[in-house]
C-alpha cells in the first residue's frame, strides 16, 4: 500500500500533462527536425549505416524527452506556479514527477513510432533488435526523465535553464555513438561510449545489427551501465521530488 | 472546542541565499485560526504573509517554530495535511493549454474524485466563478482575470476542509471580486476554513471573520474589522478642507492628521455636531464618511514602521 501511497494521483497527473502537451502539436511535429536531417545526410554519405542511424534517431527521440520534461518542470514551477497548487494536495511529491515525464513520452510517442515504422519499412528490424530497442529505450527515457526532473528544480530563471539543456542534451544525445557506430571508437572512448547511457543503449542495439559489434564483456559493462544509471538516477529523482515539493 | 484548522506557534524563517544577505521574512508569528473562519492575512510587500502561507501548506520548511493544521505538524506529516488542503498560489496560473473546464476537471480527477463527480463540480465552480461562457477556450487565449478565476475555480472545487488564497482575487474586476467573496461564503457555510492574503481592504473587510496584519515577519494586531477600526480613535472620518482646517485648530476633536491636501479628523458620533458647527464657523467645508479599515492598517502599520525607524 505504501508504493499506492507514494504514487498516488500518478495515472490523472499522467493524463493531464499528457491533454497539455497534446497541445504543442508543432513542438511534437518539429521534434524530428534534428533526426531527420542527420538521418538524410547518412543517406546520402553512408547509406550502409542507416540502420545504425535509424536506431540510434530512435533512442535520440527519447532521451530528448528528458529536455522536454525539464522544461516544463520549470516552466510551470517558475511561471505558472502550478507546482504549489498541485504539491499542496493529496497529488505525491514522486507522481507529480513521473506523471509529468509519462505524459510527455506519451505525447510525443507519435513521432518516435514513426521514426520505428520508417526503420521496420526501410532497413527491417528483427525481434531481437525490437526487443532490446525497448528495453534499451525505456532505460534511456528513465534516465533523461530523471535528469530532467531534478535538473529544472535547480533554477529560478527560466533563460537560464536554456543552455544548460542544450549542452547536456546535445553533448549525450549527438557526440557520442548514437547515430554513428560504436565500432569507430576504440580505448578509452569507446569505453566511456559504453558508460553514457544513450550510447550504451545505442551499443546494445547496434551489437543485434552486426556480429562482433560488443564482446560479451563490453555488452555486459553496456547493460549493467544503463541499468544501473537508470535506476539509481530514478531513485534520486524521487527522492528529490520529494525532498523540493518543501523548499528548505 | 472544535481542532483548530490552523495553528502557528514562533514560525520563523531566514532565507539563506548563497551570496546575498540573509533576509528574515518571518521572525515569530504566532497564530489560530478556528475551524469554519474566514481569517485574512494584510501586510505590506514583503511583510511575511505568502511565506507564512506557504510554510502552512507544506511548501515551505520553516526555520524555527512550528505549524499545525488540524492537529497535524507540516513539518513532520506534510502527507497528512496535504489531503486536507487546496491552494490558490500568488500569480498562478493555469495550465495554458487546457480550457478552465479541463483545468478544473483535471485537478479534481489528480485529487481522487470520481468522473461523474468531478464533472458535477467543475461544472458548479465555473459557474460561480462565471466562467461557463469561457469554459471550452484554451486558457492562454483568457484575460488575466479570467485565468485568476479558473484558478480559485480549480480550488473552490475541491470543497477542501482547508483553502489558502494568496491574493485571490488579484487583476478581478469589481463583480468578479464579489463572485469570489460569494462562493468562499458558501465554503464555509458548508464547512470549509479559509486562510488568505489580500491587499484589497475592502475585500479583507467583507470577507473575513478575522483578520492578522503582519510587518517585517510578525504580527503586529488582530481581532475583527470593526474592532482594528475602533481602535483608530473613533467611528467617523471628516474630512476638512479650506484654510482654517489645520490640526491645531481641530485637533481637539480626535486624531487630526494632514493628507492629501485636506485635513482629516478620526471622531465619535457624539462630538460630531460639536466638529461641524466649527468648522461652519471657521467657513471650512466637511466630509462625513465611516473610518475604513485602510485608514486602520494604515495607522497600525504606520507606527510600526516610525516605531521602527
Amino acid at each position: 500500500m505504501a508504493g499506492a501511497v507514494a504514487f498516488r494521483g500518478l495515472r490523472a497527473f499522467s493524463y493531464t500533462e499528457f491533454y497539455v502537451q497534446a497541445h504543442e502539436y508543432l513542438s511534437i511535429g518539429t521534434s524530428l527536425v534534428v533526426q531527420a536531417i542527420l538521418l538524410l545526410f547518412v543517406r546520402i554519405l553512408a547509406p550502409s549505416l542507416l540502420d545504425v542511424a535509424l536506431l540510434g534517431s530512435v533512442l535520440f527521440s527519447v532521451f530528448a524527452l528528458g529536455q522536454r520534461v525539464q522544461n516544463e518542470a520549470a516552466f510551470i514551477r517558475i511561471d505558472h506556479k502550478l507546482n504549489e497548487l498541485y504539491l499542496a494536495s493529496p497529488l505525491a511529491p514522486e507522481a507529480y514527477f513521473l506523471g509529468l515525464s509519462i505524459g510527455v513520452l506519451v505525447a510525443y510517442l507519435l513521432p518516435i513510432f514513426f521514426l520505428v515504422g520508417a526503420t521496420i519499412v526501410l532497413v527491417g528490424l528483427a525481434p531481437t533488435t525490437a526487443l532490446l530497442l525497448l528495453l534499451a529505450g525505456a532505460g534511456v527515457w528513465l534516465f533523461a526523465s530523471s535528469v530532467g526532473y531534478v535538473v529544472s528544480t535547480l533554477f529560478r530563471d527560466m533563460r537560464a535553464i536554456w543552455p544548460y539543456a542544450t549542452l547536456f542534451y546535445n553533448l549525450f544525445g549527438v557526440l557520442p555513438p548514437v547515430f554513428y557506430p560504436i565500432g569507430l571508437l576504440s580505448g578509452s572512448l569507446r569505453t566511456l561510449a559504453l558508460l553514457i547511457p544513450p550510447s550504451a543503449a545505442a551499443a546494445l542495439v547496434q551489437s543485434t545489427l552486426r556480429a562482433n559489434v560488443l564482446s560479451p564483456s563490453e555488452f555486459a559493462l553496456a547493460a549493467i551501465a544503463l541499468a544501473v544509471e537508470a535506476g539509481s538516477m530514478f531513485a534520486l529523482a524521487v527522492v528529490w521530488a520529494r525532498r523540493s515539493a518543501r523548499e528548505g | 472546542m472544535a481542532e483548530p484548522a490552523v495553528s502557528a506557534h514562533e514560525v520563523r524563517k531566514i532565507y539563506h541565499r548563497r551570496g546575498a544577505p540573509e533576509v528574515t521574512a518571518l521572525s515569530g508569528v504566532s497564530l489560530e485560526v478556528r475551524s469554519g473562519e474566514r481569517v485574512a492575512l494584510l501586510g505590506r510587500n514583503g511583510a511575511g504573509k505568502t511565506t507564512f502561507l506557504k510554510i502552512a501548506s507544506t511548501l515551505l520548511a520553516p526555520t524555527s517554530g512550528h505549524v499545525e493544521v488540524f492537529g497535524h505538524d507540516v513539518d513532520r506529516t506534510p502527507g497528512e495535511v496535504r489531503p486536507l488542503i487546496a491552494v490558490v498560489p500568488q500569480e498562478g496560473k493555469p495550465f495554458f493549454h487546457l480550457t478552465p473546464r479541463e483545468q478544473v476537471y483535471t485537478y479534481l480527477l489528480t485529487r481522487g474524485f470520481a468522473r461523474a463527480e468531478a464533472r458535477r463540480r467543475t461544472d458548479e465552480a465555473l459557474g460561480q466563478m462565471e466562467l461557463t461562457e469561457v469554459a471550452d477556450r484554451l486558457s492562454v487565449t483568457l484575460s488575466g482575470g479570467q485565468r485568476q478565476r479558473t484558478m480559485v475555480a480549480t480550488v473552490i472545487a475541491t470543497e477542501a476542509p482547508l483553502l489558502f488564497l494568496d491574493e485571490p482575487t488579484i487583476g478581478m474586476d469589481p463583480f468578479a471580486r464579489r463572485g469570489v467573496w460569494a462562493s468562499l461564503r458558501s465554503l464555509t457555510r458548508k464547512g470549509s476554513t479559509i486562510l488568505l492574503t489580500t491587499h484589497y481592504l475592502d475585500e479583507a473587510e467583507a470577507l473575513s471573520d478575522r483578520l492578522y496584519i503582519v510587518e517585517r515577519g510578525r504580527v503586529l494586531v488582530d481581532g475583527t474589522s470593526e474592532g482594528l477600526k475602533r481602535s483608530t480613535g473613533g467611528s467617523l472620518r471628516v474630512t476638512l478642507t479650506g484654510p482654517a482646517a489645520t490640526p491645531e485648530a481641530f485637533g481637539s476633536f480626535g486624531r487630526a492628521y494632514p493628507e492629501t491636501g485636506a485635513l482629516h479628523v478620526v471622531t465619535t458620533p457624539e462630538r460630531l455636531p460639536e466638529l461641524l458647527s466649527f468648522a461652519l464657523r471657521q467657513q471650512v467645508t466637511a466630509a462625513v464618511g465611516p473610518v475604513t479599515l485602510e485608514e486602520a492598517f494604515l495607522r497600525v502599520v504606520g507606527r510600526s514602521i516610525d516605531e521602527e525607524s
